[in-house]
This record gives C-alpha cells, structure tokens and sequence, in this order.
C-alpha cells in the first residue's frame, strides 16, 4: 500500500489538448448566455479558432520535442513524441477544414443539422422549431469534446486514459451522429447503432484491459511492454487481452470484421459529421494503435502480426468488393474508407520501424480527401418541382452531368477519387507508395499484393463516379433532378485546401516526408 | 555509265511519282512523259550494255553500290546494282519491250479517262521490275520482286470498280505474298548460314561449303523456288494468272508474259550457285518446270477466252524456262534465252489478241471471232509471226531457243533425260495444237459474227461487230515485236550468241561433253514432226471445219482443263475456307472466351458483393454478432498459429 | 553536352499551355489554332533537341538532367534520351499536330450554347497537349519511380478523350481501357517497390541506372520480371490481354486511336527494352522462350482476328495486336539485327497506323448514315466503290495499308524485314512461323481495302457525291497526311539514319548488358 504521489503535470505538453477541451467548454457557455442573434458566429470562431491554435501549439511542441526531448508525462500517463504529435497535427489539420464544412450554410441559409435534436422527427415541435429559425448550436463543442479525446488518443501511454480518451471522443460523435436536418429518422437510427455497437466494443475493450491487468498487474504501456520480457507461461492470456483491446479500436477504424456501423452511420450522420469522423476518428484510432503496437506489445509482435495481416486483408477485400455493388456515393465512401482502413493497416503489418510515419502519411492523405470529398457532397443538392434545394442527391445517378455543369467541383471530386484510387501525382499515391515500401521491407509482400489486387477492383467504382460526372448525360429517372449548389466560404476554402494539399503532397511529399521521418521514435 | 545505271530506275520512278502526284493537271501529257521516260531509262540500258560489251569477258560482272540502306549491325544490306549480261539481258527486255507496250498503250487506253494513271503504274512497273533485275542482293531484289507485284495488283485492277477485277487482283497479290513467303525465308536461312543476302556473299559462302545437298542449301533452294512458282505461276502457285487477264491486254503482254512473270526463271537463274550445290532442290525444279509446263498447255488447248488461253500458253512457255534452270549450267542460257525470245513473241500475241479485241468491241471469246484475216491484215501477219515463232518453226526464234532446251532436256543419264525430253517434246505437239487453235479460231475460217443485225436469223447467237484494222500507235509496236519474233533468235544464237555473253554468269559449259542421249537431228525431227501433227489436228478441228459459236461438252479432260483443273477449287478447300472457318471462330471466341474470362472475373466479384450484402441487413444485433464472431474466428486462428 | 533542358522544355511546355488552354475562357475559341500552333512550336523544339543529339554515341543516355524530387524515397526528377528514346519522342510530338489538324471535326457542334462547345473543344486540346508532354516525360525517364508516375498518370488524358469525345459505348470502352491498364500498372508497382528495396538505396536509389541487374536472387528477379512484363503486355497490347484495344479504338476519336496505338502502346514495348532486359537481363532470357511463343501467338491471332473483323476501327486495332506480336518477337528473339527491326518497327508502326486511323476517320466523316464515331459510319460493310468517289483517300489509305503490311520501299518493311531475318539464326522454325504472317497480313489488308474502295459506290453514295455531299479530301486533310507519308517513304528508302540511332543499342542489348 504505497502512499499517493502527486504526479507532476507538465502543462506545456498538455497545452494543445487544454486549448481544445477549453475551447468546448466555453462553447457550451456561449449557447448558454450568447443571444441568439450572434450565438453561432462566436460558435463558429471558435471552433476553428481551438484547432488552429492548437496546431500551433503543436507545432511549438514538436520543435522542443522531437529530437530528443521526447518524455512519459504525468507518471507515465501519457507519451509525448514524434509519432504523437505528428497524429496530433494531422487531426487538427483534419479537425480545421472539417468544422469548416461543418460550420457553412447553404446560399438558402440552411446548415446541415436539425434545428432541434430534442425533437421527434416529423412532430410538429420540430416544425415549430424550423419555423423559429432555432439552431443547435451545441454541434460545435459537442465537435471540440469529441476532437480533444482524439488528441489525448495517440497520446495516452495507459490503458485506462485509453479508454477514458476513447469515450470522449465517442459519446458526441453518436449526438452529432443523430442531428441530421433530413432523412432525420435515419439519421437517429444510425445514432443509435453507432452508440450500442460503439458501447459493446468498448466493452470488449474493457475486458481486455482487465485481462492485460491480471497479466501484468499494471495498466502502464511501459510495464505492459517489461512484462511481455518476464513473464512466461500466460501469455495466452496477454494475447487474447491484447486482441481485446485491437478490437476495441479496430471498431473504431472500422476494419473487417467490426466495420458493420460504418455504412450505415455514415450514411445516416449529417455528412460534413461524416467526413470529419470517417477522417479524424480513424487518425486517432491508428494513433493508439501504433503506440499500442509498438510500444506495449512489441513482445506480442510475432503473436498479433497474423491479427493484423487477417484483419487488412479482410477489410481490403470486403471494402472494396462492397463498394462495388452499393449505389449511394456515402456508402461507397464508407465501404471505401473501410477498404483503406485496411490499407492503412498495410503499413504496419510488420511493425516494421518505416511502419510509423508510413502510416501517418497515409492518414493525412486520406484525411484531406475525404472531408474533401465529403464536403462535395455537402453542395450536390436535389431539386424538388418548384427547383428549390432540398437533400443531398446521394443517389449515383443524380451526379451523371454534373462535370458539365460544373467543372471546377467535379474536377475537385475527381481529384479525390484519384486520390483514394491512388493515381500517381495526388497524395493518395504516395501514401500507398510509402505503406507498401513498409510493408515489403517487413517482407509482407503477399500483402501488398493483395492491396495492389484490391486497388485495382477499387479503382472500378471510383472510375465509375468519374464516368458519371463527365462521361454521362442526366438521364430522365424516377428520382428528382439534382445541382450543385455554391459553396459557402467557408466550405470553398476548406475544399481548396484539401485540394490543393492533395497535389502538393503528390507531387511535393519531400518536407512532410523528411518531417515524419525524425519523428520515427516512440518514448517508453 | 555503269555508275549512272542507278539512272534507268530513277528516271521511270520519277515519271511514275511525278504523274501520281500531279494527278489530272498532267492528263495531257503524262502518257507522253511516261513513255519517254520508259525509253529513256532503255537508252541508258543501252549505253551500259555496249560500255559491258566493251569490256574483256572477265570484267563484265560489276557491283555498283549506291548508299548503307539497311545499317542494322550483323545484318548490313547495302542497295547495290549487279550490273553483268544476265541482268543487262533483262534490263534490254524489260525497256525495251515495255516502251513499245506504253506507245501501244497510248493508243489502247486512248479512251480511258484515267489513262494517266494507267502510265504512272506502267512506269512503277518498268522501275520495280528493273530493280528487281539490277539488285546485288536478295535483299533488294526482294524490293523489286514485292514492287512488280504492287504493280501488277494495281494494273490488274485497274478497272477495279469491277469487283471480279478486284478479286482477281487481290487474289494475284496474295498468292505472290505466299511465294514471297518462301522468299523471306530463304533470305533467313541465307543469313543464318552465311550471315549476308548479297549475291556475292552467298555466292562466296557456298563456294567455300565443303558439303554438297546439305539440308540447309536444300531448303533454301526450295524457298526460293516457292517463290519462283509465285511470281511465274508454276504449279502449285499457278491459279492466279488466268484470272490476272483480267487487266488492260497491254498489262497482261508486258507483266503476264514478257517480263514480271519470268522473274521466277531469273530468281534460280541469278541464285544458280545454291542450286548447284543441292541437286534435290534442282530436280523439284525440273519437276515443277515439267508439270507446269503440260498443265499450262492443256489449260491454253482448252479455254475460248484468247487471253486466257494465252495465259495458259504463257505457264507452259516459263514451264520450259524453269525445266531448264532446273537442268543446272548445261540450260541456264536456254532458259535466258527462250525467256527473251518469248518475250518478243509472246508480247507480240497478246498485243495482237488486244488489237483483236479493240476490234471486236472487247469480245474475248474467240468463238465469236473468224475469218477476221482480211479485217485487220497486220495484225494477223505479226500474230502470225508470233504463231510461227512459239511453236517453233525454223527460222523463227523460237525453234532457236526451245529447242535447245528440248535438246538440253535430254542430256543426262538413267531416267531423267528420257521422261524430261519426252515431256518437253508432247509440250512442243500440244503448243503447235493450242496455237494453230487460236490461230485459226481466229482469223480463218468463218465469220462466227455479223457486221448488220438484219443478218440475224432467229436465236441466232452471233453478235454484231465491226472490226478493224487498230491504229498505227498500235500496230507498230506490233510489228517490230513481230520482226523480233522472226529473227531474235537467229541473231541472238550468232557466233556464240547470248549462251557465250551470260558465261560470267552462268559458267562455261562445253557442250560437247554433255550430249544429249538421243542424237540432235533426230529429237529435233521428232519435234518438228509433232509440231506439224498438232498443227493439221487444230487445223482437221479448227480450220476446215466450222466452229460452233457455243462450246460443245468436250472431253473429261477439256471440261476440267477448262476450269484450269480445278486449281481454284482445291485452293478453296484446302485454304481458303478453313482460313475464313478458323478467322471465325477465334473471332468469336475473342469475345466470348479471351474477353469473357475477364468479364467473368468482373462479374464474380459483383456477384459476391452482392451475396456479402446480404450481411448488412441493418439490424444491431446481427453486426454485434459479426463483432463478436470476428473476435473469436480471429483468435481461433491466433490460436493455431501459435501452436 | 546541350546548355539547354530540352527535355523539361519539351515536358513542361505541352503542359503548361495546356492549363493555360484550360483555364483561360478567352482561348476557348481559338483552342484548335492553338493547339496546332503549340504542337508545332514543340517539334520544332524537339527537332532542335535532335541536332544535339550525339549520334555516334547513340546508346548513351544524352540530353540528361537530374535534380532530386524525393530525396526522403530515393526519387529524382532524371531524364535523358537514348537513340530510341530520341525516336520515340520524335514520333510523339510529330504525331501530335497531325492528330490535331485530322479530328479538327472530333468535336461536333451539337450543343446549342456555343460556350459550351467552345470549353469541349478547348477541352479536348488541352488533353492532347498535356499528353503530349507525358509521353516525352515517358520516353525520357531516366528514374524507376518517375516512369511509373508517368506511365500511370498518362493513362488520365487517354481516358477522357476516349470517355468524352468518342462513340456511343465510348463509357465502358474507357473505363475497360484504363481498368486493364492500371491493374498492369499496380502489377508493375509491387516490382517497382521489390526492385528498389533491394537496390543500392540512397537519395538516387530509383535510378534505372542505379538499379539495372542488382537483383541477384534469381527466383526473385524472374517474379520481378513477370511483374514488369505483365504491366507492358497490357499496354501493348498482347495476347490474351489485349481485347481492350479493339473496345477503345472502336469508340475513340481517330486521333485519340492514333496517339493511343502509334505512341502510348509503344511504351510497352518500350518498357520491356529499357527496363526488363536491363534491369533483369537473366529473367529475360529465361522467360523468353515462352514470350517468343505469346508474341507469334499475338502475331498470328491478330491477323486472323482482323481479318473476320466489321468495324473498321476494330480492324486497324487486331491489326496492331498482329504488329506488336512482331515487335515482341523482335525483342525477345535474342537476335542483336532483330531487336534494330523492333525499335524501328516501334517507329514504322507509328506512322502506319496514324495513316490508317486518320484515313479511316476521313471516311468515316463522309459517311451518310451517322457520325464519324458511330458504328453504322464505321462498318466495312456499309462501304464500296470509294475509290471512285474519293481516290485521293483511296489512294493514301492503300500506301498506309502497303506500309503496315510491309511493303518494301515503305517504312514497316524495314522493321519487319530485320525481325524476321534477324530470328532465324535464333531460331529457324519461330522464323518461318513468323513469315506466316505475311502472307496473313496480306489478305487482312486487302480484303478490307477491296470491300471498301473497289467496285460500285451505292446508289446513295454515288448521288452524295454528284450533289458534292461527299468529295475528296480537303486540302487540311491532304496536309495532315503529308507528313505521315511522306515520312512512311522516306524511312522506306533511307531508313540509315534512324537505324543508325539504334543499331548501337541493339548491340548493347544483345549482349546481355545493361545500358
């Protein structure tokens, strides 16, 4: 019975993750008090406000960390270092354009959410509610909330900050899941999924932290990695205990076989929500993960890689072979982001030691592209008779022609896609390129095959969206007519962004690369 | 000059591309300038031959390289001209034969309005064939040899807006594509053994070979026969030239019977060398040479059609050439020289055939003509001429040249002189028959036509015609051929003649040391004797009895001689249709079997997308399941690998 | 040896006026001057390039530059040109104003609003002119890495025009197109990835020179070997992988067939000669026994192919299956004279298939029943007697016809010549296998040429051409093809010069080394 020791905090290393947390808080006292009339813009500010300063500050830390200032903060709660803070800036550059989109209105002033969750759908309160103009505008620190557990993700060096971190990030993702302004049923229903799968994962989570406890009678990464040395005999236990924990956070990346929710709550969430989890959530995720791998279970190595190798291929193969069927562009992004989830997972098969800032490159490749592309569809809108915007045209069909019409936006979304197929000269290529150069060094080369056969089939239905928008008529159909709508500043240069940093990384990855590169080293 | 021989293919070319290119602007005068042309690169034959003839015998083979045309490493062809007798021989001919075929053809296509292109063709042709003639390697004479075809195919279908023309045409270029085949690969050969295709590489190469008949000169041999057979219409490649008539009569005179057609005879001529050293290759030579030479005989007794007949005249004549160059050194000049002679002759027939025609409204069939020797009294006597010469009737040229060849045919020993001499003789009989035939059908007779439709009778088939003497331009190409016919071969056996002036080429034979094993006189009676049967049978048949203006049945073999013993047919069946069977199958099964697999491909993985959906039914619990079930399928797999 | 980056010039140029192209409204009306201005300029470029080219050291990389791109990857920016490689680039950019000047017409004035057409047009230029500097970057790739990128990458520009601007099924015709060749091109990137792992690494380490023969396991280079060569059998294209070729050619635009055929299939024969006997000179002999057999098969199966076929477009397309059997068989024969006659094949087969595509295309404007793209247009069938009616084009399209079918005096007779002799001291009976398709070659042509332009024009087509509808080329047309015969003759007379180019690198090849 050890006496308690207050543990020093080292504030600086958790400025960035405070800024942020800050931030939500005081969202949640500007929908309080801020009169209604000014509420959102304050909103607004600072939500793009915290993740730029926190990229800022992490920024900052990462000149006085890397390069040997790497430290265990907190009594070796949590890990300050390269791999760290490079997941860290990719979800705050993820986190910036994505509440961007969030934020933007269409012309007709309507945002993307429900202008009161509380209400049933179709209930004549929810109508009120449209009639008054309400705005919920919790969706921002609700969206702070969630990215500050995202940060503290790749950070926590603890099984139970962990676990902590995963629930924040968690529990507003499925309120925000729920605010749908259209096709609201659907968009609770997928809430709901999200939140029980979400909570039974978590549970399977749990149970293998409790395994690796009784396994090594500590939560500490640090100790779990000493303990895999010593300890014989029971390591069937830390294994499955192990594998517990993967699960937990391979749900969260949605690879095969716990990537059941994804079609469906991407389909359903609001879709700029959708493009900020499917890009920001998966970072996080991939960042426990690494720290996960590398540091705790290095021992383990031999038994998890055959987890990792089953899991890829399967997501590879299952994405992609999914997405070929599916007819609505969410879904296909969906099952797609499920088929990179298993991409990505390429990368570090082999824990092999290029297997880390692989693996981030990757991440922000995919990232920018898909809030891109999401945001994307944020602007292509149904017509009803009286040619009045009304719901995302998410149907295949209503894109076909939309590249004559609007050429800029569609060579935007082609852009993405090329990006997602990986065509050389877009970030996407290169992300491939580095994760398969891992891979192989590793001597995974069964896997990269695999990844290059599943490319190719991927390839078909990005091609076909491509086909649509420029080789393709509108053809007369039973579903009403669709345009694209024009963006509102802030979703244009949140689009621009993402754009543009697509080719850049494409053809110019050499600093971002040289960057990853130093920050290769994980801290015990 | 031998320098500038270049000269009398480029001038020709220059006309032909100059007329091509001008197009209608040069309708006024291109005939002109193509005809000039023609007979300037003859003049430059001329000056050439006489600066050889100037020369010691043993200069008079001369290699004039022109430019690096093929650089490519191990194999470096150079575009030389082999300027010596055999190919001045031709070079004479060619010119000289064709310029009076383009100052008859002013006159012949005077009425068609693409007669400039007609003379762009000729003049293509005169320079191919001339580079055919003049090459110093294979190589490049393969560049001719394909050039006379390109012309021939052009010239045959030159009025090929109609489609039987088309075909004909067609069919001539690919049957020559299948000789060319043997061509290509007995250049293969010769570069895989000697590392060169010019001629005197290769002639150096075998020279120095110690074995003789090795398998490799053997097939090489026989390529280069294949492609002979080609170019000549010898058996089994025959089937093209009776269907080549199809072009204008001056094409068919000049192409398909003085000149492009005898380049088979030239090609075993020049490769003489190969062919000495493998005596297999040699006696498919006289074998091919034999048959040819009877089949083209029976076709010409038996087709009504006089082009067609002199067509099959014309097999059987290159028949004779062929045996001969297939007798080795002891018929090289033979071969040459009854090549020559025929050319003035035979030139001479066709052009009369087309005087015919011009005069008898285009008519072909010879059973519509008769007693047409007062109509047009010059072209019955140079057809006469040409008659006389063909079948060999001392003095006229041809009695010098296939004699000697009949006489060559019989020297040797066991079998071979024997079954060759008599077949040449039965030729001689059957030619005097198809000729005198022709002969009489012709111009003697009756007149199987009427020059007034009042005449007719009822169902009375005859036509209406009234023919007429051709003009001048024409007939005096005629006439000269004619003079030719009479005295070429007297002039050209002088002293010792063409046989003495091709020595450099064909080597020194003593002739003495290879006597025939029938006594001279007595083969050469024996052939004059059968001459004068085949003469009074066409005469007993032709003559004095009338011709009924449609065919009668005839015989077995008249009827399958008359469908040129089914040559075609047995082309259809054996390539044609399984070709055409074998094109629509793989056709088909590129779709349905090579792209199909890939599309199956495409379409399993749809159809497993769509089985997998099925698992995303929406509902919560089944994807806990999925959840959990994924856990435990992937730590029982953990479990057997650890173990 | 040259002051000048001719090459990025010649790279950077196409592309750069092509965004301009793009992007500038104001251009979108002249985009066809343009365009055809801007081709020219380049060759005029690369024809200066040429002159500095140090023809006595023809198989030395001349023209190079190397700058790093992705130090971090072991990438550089390095280009430079062989013999062949300055060949190819020529064709390339020569082809590149003829295509333009001939589907002038590639964009028809359907739409009402002319803006519209105007930015289709500028459209379509501008994917020709940025597919002009991808396929000189290609041909001049001196850097693993930066071949892929641009192998891959030109695949963009050929699927939009074939997608945008071609026949009825132009859709499934260009997604088939570039799903073919991706999959060969991510085939080819798993080799890439193996081959330069184990390669020298470093900052140059995607250096073709750096990583030429350093595989040194055996089984490993014969896997990296199949993976490189499957990529190049696609592209150009072989049997059984070939039948996205015919669905492409049959929907594109004559001019996107051209370029497509005459310069971007090359780089899959291309491919094979400087990367895969270069970088695994023992796999390649080892593998080609059995490549020898593909390309005879390939050879013989497209001929006979073609020969059934009732597209027009389809029909040039087995053709070219048939000719790059030849090339195959050239560079995998073994024999130094026969891989010359590929290289130069690569060239002849070029300039052949320009004249049949275009020529083709200029029938097929005058067709009566629909447009040039349309398969009614393009049927053999719906023709006759056009020699007649046009016999300028009867005319050309017989001289392309001869040349592809090696005529002597034309430029595909060299080639072919040089292949087949040069297989026999390999190998006699792939020699005279081989010749076989001569004689087919000979059939397929003609046949087509008589069912098309000999005989009697129809009724209606003899009346179109009293009325004036349908007359003989125009003087733009007649220009267009000037170039292109003239050079078909020309390489058919004097071929020295170019083989001049590439006899050394044959003899550098042939023995095995790498370059």
């Amino acid at each position: 019975m050890n006496s308690f020791v207050a543990p020093e905090i080292q504030w600086a290393a958790l400025s960035p993750i405070l800024v942020v947390v800050g931030a939500a808080i005081l969202g949640v006292v500007v929908a309080t008090f801020v009169p209604k009339t000014s509420r959102r813009t304050v909103q607004v500010f600072v939500a793009l406000a915290a993740p730029l300063v926190a990229l800022v500050l992490v920024a900052w830390r990462w000149s006085v960390v890397v390069g040997g200032g790497e430290s265990t903060l907190v009594a070796g709660q949590l890990a300050e270092d390269g791999p760290t803070l490079a997941i860290q800036m990719v979800l705050c550059l993820v986190a910036l354009v994505g509440f961007a989109v969030m934020a933007s209105r269409l012309p007709s002033g309507e945002e993307a959410f429900a202008p009161q969750g509380a209400a049933a759908p179709g209930s004549p309160y929810e109508e009120a509610a449209r009639k008054a103009g309400l705005e919920q505008t919790e969706v921002f620190p609700l969206a702070l909330f969630s990215l500050a557990g995202m940060l503290v993700f790749p950070m926590a060096n603890d099984l139970l900050v962990l676990f902590v971190a995963l629930e924040v990030l968690s529990l507003p993702l499925y309120v925000l899941t729920a605010l749908a302004r259209r096709r609201r049923v659907l968009s609770q229903e997928a809430s709901l999924k999200y939140f029980l799968l979400g909570a039974f994962s978590s549970a399977l989570f749990l149970f293998g932290v409790a395994l690796l406890y009784g396994f090594s009678g500590s939560l500490g990464y640090a100790d779990l990695g000493t303990a895999a040395e010593m300890t014989v005999g029971m390591d069937g236990m830390a294994v499955i205990g192990f594998l517990l924990v993967l699960v937990g956070l391979l749900f969260k990346v949605g690879a095969v076989p716990f990537h059941a929710w994804v079609p469906d709550v991407y389909q359903g969430a609001p879709t700029p929500v959708t493009g900020f989890m499917a890009a920001a959530t998966k970072t996080a995720a991939f960042g426990a993960i690494l720290r996960l791998l590398y540091v705790a279970a290095p021992g383990f190595g031999w038994d998890l890689e055959p987890v990792l190798w089953t899991v890829a291929i399967a997501s590879m193969l299952v994405g992609t072979v999914l997405a070929i069927v599916q007819t609505d562009i969410k879904r296909i992004l969906a099952y797609s982001s499920v088929a990179h989830a298993g991409f990505a997972l390429v990368a570090i098969a082999t824990l092999s030691p290029s297997g880390p800032s692989s693996l981030i490159f990757y991440l922000l490749a995919y990232g920018l592209a898909t809030v891109g592309a999401f945001a994307v569809i944020t602007l292509v809108r149904e017509r009803d008779a009286e040619g009045n915007v009304t719901g995302e045209a998410t149907h295949l069909s209503q894109w076909a022609g939309l590249g004559r019409r609007h050429p800029v936006l569609a060579g935007m979304m082609t852009l993405f896609l090329l990006s997602f197929t990986g065509i050389p000269l877009t970030a996407g290529f290169v992300g491939k390129f580095v994760a398969f150069v891992s891979a192989v060094e590793g001597g995974a080369w069964p896997l990269v095959v695999v990844a290059v056969v599943a490319s190719a089939a991927a390839a078909f239905f990005y091609v076909r969206i491509i086909v649509l928008m420029f080789f393709t008529e509108p053809e007369e159909s039973e579903r009403p007519g669709s345009d694209a709508v024009t963006p509102g500043a802030l979703t244009g240069v949140a689009l621009w962004v993402c754009a543009i940093a697509t080719v850049v990384l494409g053809v110019w990855p050499t600093p971002v690369l040289d960057l990853l590169a130093q920050a290769a080293k994980f801290v015990v | 000059m031998i320098e500038y021989s270049w000269l009398a293919i480029a001038v020709p070319l220059a006309s032909s591309g100059l007329l091509l290119l001008l197009g209608r602007r040069s309708n006024a005068w291109g005939h002109l300038l193509a005809t000039v042309a023609s007979a300037a690169s003859f003049v430059v034959g001329l000056l050439v031959l006489l600066e050889v003839m100037g020369r010691p015998v043993a200069e008079r083979v001369i290699d004039v390289p022109l430019y690096d045309w093929l650089p490519a490493g191990d194999l470096s062809v150079e575009a030389g001209l082999r300027i010596d007798p055999l190919s001045l021989t031709f070079v004479m001919l060619i010119t000289f034969v064709g310029t009076l075929i383009h100052v008859y053809s002013i006159g012949y296509m005077a009425h068609d309005r693409a007669r400039r292109r007609f003379f762009a063709y000729l003049n293509l042709f005169v320079a191919a064939m001339l580079v055919l003639v003049m090459a110093d390697s294979y190589a490049l004479l393969f560049v001719g040899w394909e050039g006379v075809g390109l012309a021939s195919y052009l010239l045959i279908g030159f009025w090929n807006f109609h489609t039987p023309n088309a075909v004909a045409a067609k069919k001539a270029f690919v049957m020559n594509r299948v000789g060319d085949m043997g061509l290509i690969v007995a250049m293969g050969l010769l570069f895989a053994t000697f590392g060169s295709v010019s001629f005197a590489d290769v002639d150096a190469g075998v020279a120095a070979l110690s074995t003789v008949n090795s398998p490799m000169l053997i097939a090489t041999g026989l390529m280069l026969l294949l492609g002979a057979c080609g170019k000549s219409a010898q058996v089994p490649l025959q089937a093209w030239l009776g269907d080549a008539m199809a072009g204008p009569t001056p094409v068919s005179a000049l192409i398909h019977a003085a000149t492009m057609v005898t380049a088979g005879v030239y090609l075993i001529v020049r490769s003489a060398s190969i062919f000495d050293a493998a005596p297999t290759a040699q006696l498919v030579v006289v074998v091919i040479g034999a048959v040819t030479l009877l089949f083209g005989a029976g076709v010409a007794c038996a087709k009504d059609d006089i082009k067609k007949s002199l067509a099959g005249s014309t097999m059987s004549q290159i028949g004779y050439m062929v045996l001969a160059a297939g007798l080795g050194p002891i018929g090289y000049a033979f071969a040459i020289f009854h090549l020559v002679t025929h050319g003035f002759f035979k030139a001479g027939l066709f052009l009369g055939a087309g005087s015919v025609m011009h005069g008898m409204g285009d008519d072909v069939d010879m059973r519509r003509y008769g007693a047409l020797r007062k109509f047009m009294v010059v072209t019955w006597l140079t057809f006469g001429a040409g008659w006389l010469a063909i079948m060999g009737v001392p003095p006229f040229a041809g009695f010098y040249s296939k004699d000697k060849i009949i006489e060559a045919a019989f020297v040797g020993s066991g079998w071979q002189p024997w079954v060759l001499g008599t077949v040449t003789l039965v030729g001689a009989g059957i030619t005097a028959f198809y000729m005198s035939r022709m002969f009489f059908m012709t111009f003697t007779g009756k007149a199987r036509w009427v020059d007034n439709a009042d005449l007719l009778g009822p169902d009375d088939r005859r036509p209406v015609r009234h023919p007429h003497e051709s003009p001048a331009v024409m007939t005096i190409p005629m006439i000269v051929l004619a003079i030719g016919a009479v005295t070429l071969g007297f002039l050209l056996s002088l002293g010792d003649g063409i046989v003495g002036w091709l020595e450099p080429v064909t080597g020194h034979v003593d002739h003495e040391a290879h006597p025939p094993v029938l006594p001279v006189p007595v083969i050469m009676g024996v052939s004059l004797a059968l001459v004068a049967v085949g003469i009074l049978l066409a005469w007993r048949q032709y003559g004095r009895n009338p011709v009924p203006i449609t065919p009668p049945t005839g015989s077995v073999l008249t009827r399958a001689a008359r469908q040129d013993f089914y040559g075609d047919a047995v082309n259809e069946a054996v390539f044609q249709r399984p070709g055409q069977d074998l094109s629509r199958t793989l056709v088909y099964a590129d779709t349905a079997v090579v792209d199909g697999a890939i599309r199956g491909a495409a379409e399993g993985t749809v159809g497993l997308g769509q089985a997998l959906r099925k698992l995303q039914n929406g509902m919560v619990r089944s994807y806990g399941l999925m959840i959990l079930g994924g856990f435990v399928l992937i730590a029982v797999v953990l479990h057997f690998v650890r173990m | 040896m040259s002051t000048l980056p001719w090459i990025t010039v010649l790279i950077a140029l196409p592309i750069i006026a092509a965004a301009l192209l793009w992007f500038v409204p104001a251009l979108h009306k002249v985009a066809r001057a343009y365009g055809l201005v801007v081709s020219l300029v380049v060759v005029a470029i690369a024809v200066a390039m040429a002159t500095q080219f140090d023809v006595a050291d023809a198989a030395r990389v001349q023209l190079t530059q190397t700058a790093p791109w992705i130090p971090a990857m072991g990438v550089s920016y390095a280009v430079g040109v062989n013999g062949l490689g300055l060949v190819m680039v020529l064709l390339a950019v020569g082809l590149v104003p003829v295509v333009i000047a001939s589907d002038w017409r590639a964009v028809p004035d359907d739409d009402a609003d002319p803006a519209l057409v105007a930015r289709r047009r500028a459209t379509f230029i501008a994917l020709l002119l940025s597919l002009t500097g991808l396929m000189v970057a290609v041909f001049a790739a001196r850097d693993l890495f930066l071949f892929y990128v641009v192998f891959e990458v030109m695949l963009l520009p050929v699927y939009f025009l074939i997608g945008m601007f071609g026949g009825p099924n132009r859709r499934a015709a260009a997604v088939k197109f570039l799903l073919y060749s991706l999959a060969g091109g991510l085939v080819m990137l798993v080799g890439v990835v193996v081959t330069f792992l184990n390669g020298p690494g470093g900052e140059q380490g995607f250096l073709i020179d750096n990583l030429a023969g350093v595989i040194a396991d055996p089984t490993m280079e014969k896997w990296l070997f199949v993976a490189f060569f499957v990529a190049f059998a696609v592209k150009a294209p072989m049997w059984p992988v070939h039948t996205w070729l015919p669905d492409a050619t049959a929907q594109a635009t004559p001019g996107t067939s051209t370029l497509l055929v005459g310069v971007l299939d090359k780089v899959g024969t291309f491919g094979m000669l400087a990367l895969c006997l270069p970088l695994f000179p023992n796999a390649s002999r080892w593998a080609a026994p059995v490549i020898v057999v593909l390309a005879i098969v390939s050879l013989l199966y497209g001929a006979l192919v073609a020969i059934g076929q009732q597209d027009l477009m389809r029909f040039i397309a087995f053709t070219s299956v048939s000719h790059f059997g030849f090339i195959v068989l050239g560079i995998f024969i073994g024999s130094q004279v026969a891989l010359t006659g590929a290289m130069f094949y690569m060239l002849a087969h070029g300039l052949s298939i320009a004249g049949l595509f275009l020529l083709g295309g200029f029938l097929t404007e005058r067709s009566l029943e629909g447009g040039p793209t349309s398969p009614q247009a393009r049927r053999i069938a719906a023709w006759g007697g056009m020699q007649k009616v046009t016999p300028i084009l009867a005319g050309l399209f017989l001289v392309s016809g001869l040349a592809s079918v090696a005529l002597p005096g034309l430029s595909g007779f060299v080639g072919e010549y040089l292949v087949l002799i040069g297989s026999f001291p390999e190998s006699i009976a792939a020699g005279v296998v081989a010749t076989l398709g001569v004689v087919l070659a000979a059939v397929y042509f003609l046949l087509v040429y008589q069912k098309v332009f000999t005989g009697q024009p129809s009724e209606e087509i003899a009346q179109a051409a009293e009325s004036g509808r349908i007359t003989d080329l125009s003087a733009r047309e007649r220009w267009a093809m000037v170039p292109v015969v003239a050079a078909m003759l020309i390489l058919g007379f004097v071929p020295g010069p170019v083989l001049d180019l590439l006899t050394p690198i044959s003899q550098v090849l042939a023995m095995g080394g790498a370059q």
